[in-house]
């Protein structure tokens, strides 16, 4: 057995739970005849045909809608954003009625929504954003974004088999990156929603992180090891919604300095979440102030060189974890 | 926040100091290391350089008054810069914290933070912390040091940050309560001492000294003794023996110095000084005649500086000038041990084939501290120095 991309082990989790389970289909703009825009769906429609792989007009709206339809009568579908900067279109279809759906009538939405998402491709302000920060203040859906390879497809075969909708956020900078590239269990697995991951152990500041901004993490951690002797642990949360608190809390508890880090902008985002829980729960374990990476407060830019600087990096991360361990 | 600048502790058993003259006025601004005040002690003169860089804001102490060791004597207002280091860390100078035993007063170095919780040490901090109140100075502290602090049952005003800006953080506690708990085990386990006693034949040393000794002066400039071959041979059983070199520390550990700076009891009038020689081991024999002859001269004209009189790891002390033939020395704590060089004296020695000749022979003994150092230790230290000295030969390259 080779050792596959983040995007084919994407791949293989959907057809893996297409064959196990009649009622998993695909739905989404050129999922079917063209393969995806990305090629996750290369080969499905000759093999589940037009039925289970279909082919949508470019209305996110109708999309979701229907996925949430499909789901009422007892199916399980997956509805693919072509990039995931087009989902606002289909904004209403999810707050009000995926999410809501089970507190309203007692039905389960058992709707998997997913899409490339992320930046650094050079993609500009449509084709780059981050938008857990929207969904994970909604309740009703849970967000999960996978960084390795391992993880893309357990928690996409975890997802499908969930009964609650699930945004599933893939990263695009990620789909084929070669160090990315893993061997895979042959047996079926699943990583479970909700458990966030210790990518490196550290007893000086904990990093919470998720997504591709894990890997810059990692980065960032090993330079502060060589250089700044400090032993920095990673967290990767893997699921926003639900979150592992207990994982996080335990971590900051040992370590009593964290650094969020995220890709997506400042404001409002993951990380301001993750500050309140960790002000009220542990203000007396804190040895630092809760530091925040992210993006700053403006649209995606287009031009390389503002890309550059709007994006958090390893130095972005270096910078701000040694102002917090000699604070 | 202004930092304290203290009293400095200059040469052993001295507890007071007098200001003989302060060389910065209120108000100057003063590098780092630049020197801000003369000292008078009993035994020395030295100017004290400042620990820091800033403004001096205020002297506490007059001219001609005579404080305590580590009584705050001026305050000096840092630098705004943040990458000032913060004031606990940044004061070389000696701390406040009284001698506890008497082997402790007779320590020449300047120790650095010995914030044992003793109660003369919390007078000393408290009054610089009300200090810091007076000039409403808010103590920064981060919550977890303030839970932390509230456990241990600690008063914050004891505790000098090291995070930025002075900030109280969770290392600065757990330091604190690391330190209170080993400070009584430390006392207690402070005095195992050892003396070990060895015979060197330093008949060809003696023969080379007696034939030289007026040639080398007059060509040099200063005398040469038995003292630099000792110390040479120390160096060279110090690299064999690092365990020599070291110290132990108040939360016992033992720290091994890298640099070897070997310490010289030099008699002056004013009594006992014991200056240091730094990278002792760097020099020739010659070399050595010469710095030791500079240091000498320094102390018996009371010239000896702070540098002078710190940071020496291992001390060589000559008693035999007096005449002595066996001495126990006392340790220079925290070093691991002290070495007294007695009396060369010709006597009747058995040599080899069972032969007896007149032989010019010194006892080396060695005072060692029993935590550090076993017998095997100091036997194999005190053998090698004594192969050393005995390798000599009739003609003896001094450069």
């Amino acid at each position: 057995m080779s050792a596959v991309t983040y995007l084919e082990a994407i791949s293989q989790a959907i057809r893996e739970e297409m064959r196990r389970d009649e009622a998993v289909f695909l739905l989404g703009e050129d999922v079917g005849t063209y393969g995806g825009a990305f090629k996750v769906s290369a080969g499905f429609l000759e093999e589940f045909g037009p039925d289970r792989v279909i082919d949508t007009p470019m209305a996110e709206a109708a999309i979701i809608g229907s996925a949430v339809g499909a789901a009422l009568m007892g199916m399980r579908p997956i509805a693919e954003m072509q990039f995931i900067d087009f989902i606002t279109c289909g904004f209403d279809q999810i707050i009000n009625m995926a999410n809501k759906m089970y507190w309203r009538v007692g039905m389960p939405v058992p709707i998997v929504i997913r899409g490339p998402s992320g930046g650094g491709t050079r993609g500009g302000p449509f084709h780059s954003s981050s938008p857990e920060a929207w969904f994970f203040h909604a309740p009703g859906i849970k967000v999960v974004v996978p960084s390795t390879t391992y993880d893309a497809k357990g928690l996409l075969k975890a997802a499908v088999r969930d009964n609650n909708p699930v945004l599933y956020l893939e990263h695009k900078l990620l789909y084929r990156l070669p160090e990315l590239r893993e061997e895979l269990p042959e047996e079926d697995y699943v990583v479970p929603l909700g458990k966030a991951i210790t990518r490196r152990e550290g007893e000086d500041m904990t990093i919470l992180t998720y997504g591709a901004m894990v890997h810059q993490s990692m980065k960032a951690a090993r330079v502060l090891e060589e250089e700044n002797d400090l032993e920095v642990e990673v967290i990767d949360l893997r699921s926003l919604t639900p979150l592992d608190r207990e994982a996080i809390l335990e971590s900051v508890k040992r370590t009593n300095k964290v650094l969020i880090v995220h890709e997506d902008t400042l404001t409002g985002g993951i990380g301001a979440e993750l500050a309140a829980i960790l002000a009220e729960d542990l203000f007396e374990y804190l040895d630092g102030p809760i530091t925040r990476v992210a993006a700053p407060d403006v649209a995606f830019p287009y031009a390389p060189p503002l890309e550059e600087a709007f994006l958090p990096n390893a130095d972005k991360i270096l910078d701000a974890a040694r102002k917090l361990a000699a604070y | 926040m202004p930092t304290p600048v203290k009293m400095p502790r200059l040469g052993e058993s001295v507890a007071e100091g007098t200001i003989g003259s302060w060389l910065k006025n209120e108000g100057d601004w003063v590098e780092k290391d630049e020197s801000l005040a003369e000292i008078i002690t009993d035994k020395i003169n030295a100017e004290l350089p400042s620990p820091i860089a800033g403004r001096l804001t205020k002297i506490l102490v007059k001219v001609d008054e005579t404080v305590p060791v580590g009584a705050d004597i001026a305050m000096i207002e840092e630098n705004a810069d943040v990458s000032a280091s913060p004031p606990a860390q940044a004061a070389p100078g000696p701390d406040a914290a009284p001698v506890k035993n008497p082997e402790q007063a007779a320590t020449p170095v300047i120790e650095q933070s010995d914030t044992s919780a003793s109660d003369g040490a919390g007078e000393a901090q408290a009054t610089t912390a009300s200090q810091r109140r007076d000039e409403e100075e808010r103590q920064r502290i981060s919550p977890l040091a303030r839970r932390l602090a509230r456990e241990h049952d600690i008063d914050l005003n004891q505790i000098a940050g090291t995070g930025a800006g002075g900030r109280v953080r969770k290392e600065d506690i757990l330091a604190y309560v690391e330190q209170r708990r080993a400070a009584p085990a430390a006392v207690s386990a402070a005095s195992s001492y050892a003396t070990t006693v060895v015979e060197v034949d330093m008949t060809n040393i003696a023969r080379w000294l007696e034939k030289n000794k007026e040639d080398f002066k007059r060509r040099e400039g200063y005398s040469i003794s038995f003292v630099p071959f000792v110390m040479k041979a120390v160096c060279e059983g110090i690299r064999k023996f690092p365990m020599i070199n070291s110290s132990w520390t108040e939360d016992n550990k033992i720290i091994i110095k890298k640099r070897i700076n070997l310490g010289m009891a030099v008699a002056t009038d004013e009594g006992l000084v014991v200056p240091t020689l730094y990278d002792t081991d760097q020099y020739t024999i010659a070399g050595l005649a010469k710095q030791i002859s500079a240091i000498a001269q320094r102390a018996r004209t009371n010239k000896l500086t702070l540098q002078d009189m710190q940071n020496s790891t291992f001390v060589v002390n000559n008693p035999g000038t007096f005449g002595t033939i066996i001495s126990v020395p006392i340790i220079n704590q925290p070093h691991a041990g002290i070495l007294s060089m007695d009396a060369v004296v010709k006597r009747p020695v058995v040599i080899e084939d069972d032969a007896i000749a007149v032989r010019s022979m010194m006892y080396l003994c060695l005072s060692f501290d029993h935590r550090i150092l076993d017998g095997a230790g100091a036997g194999g230290f005190l053998q090698a120095v004594r192969t050393k000295l005995q390798s000599y030969g009739r003609e003896i390259d001094v450069y």
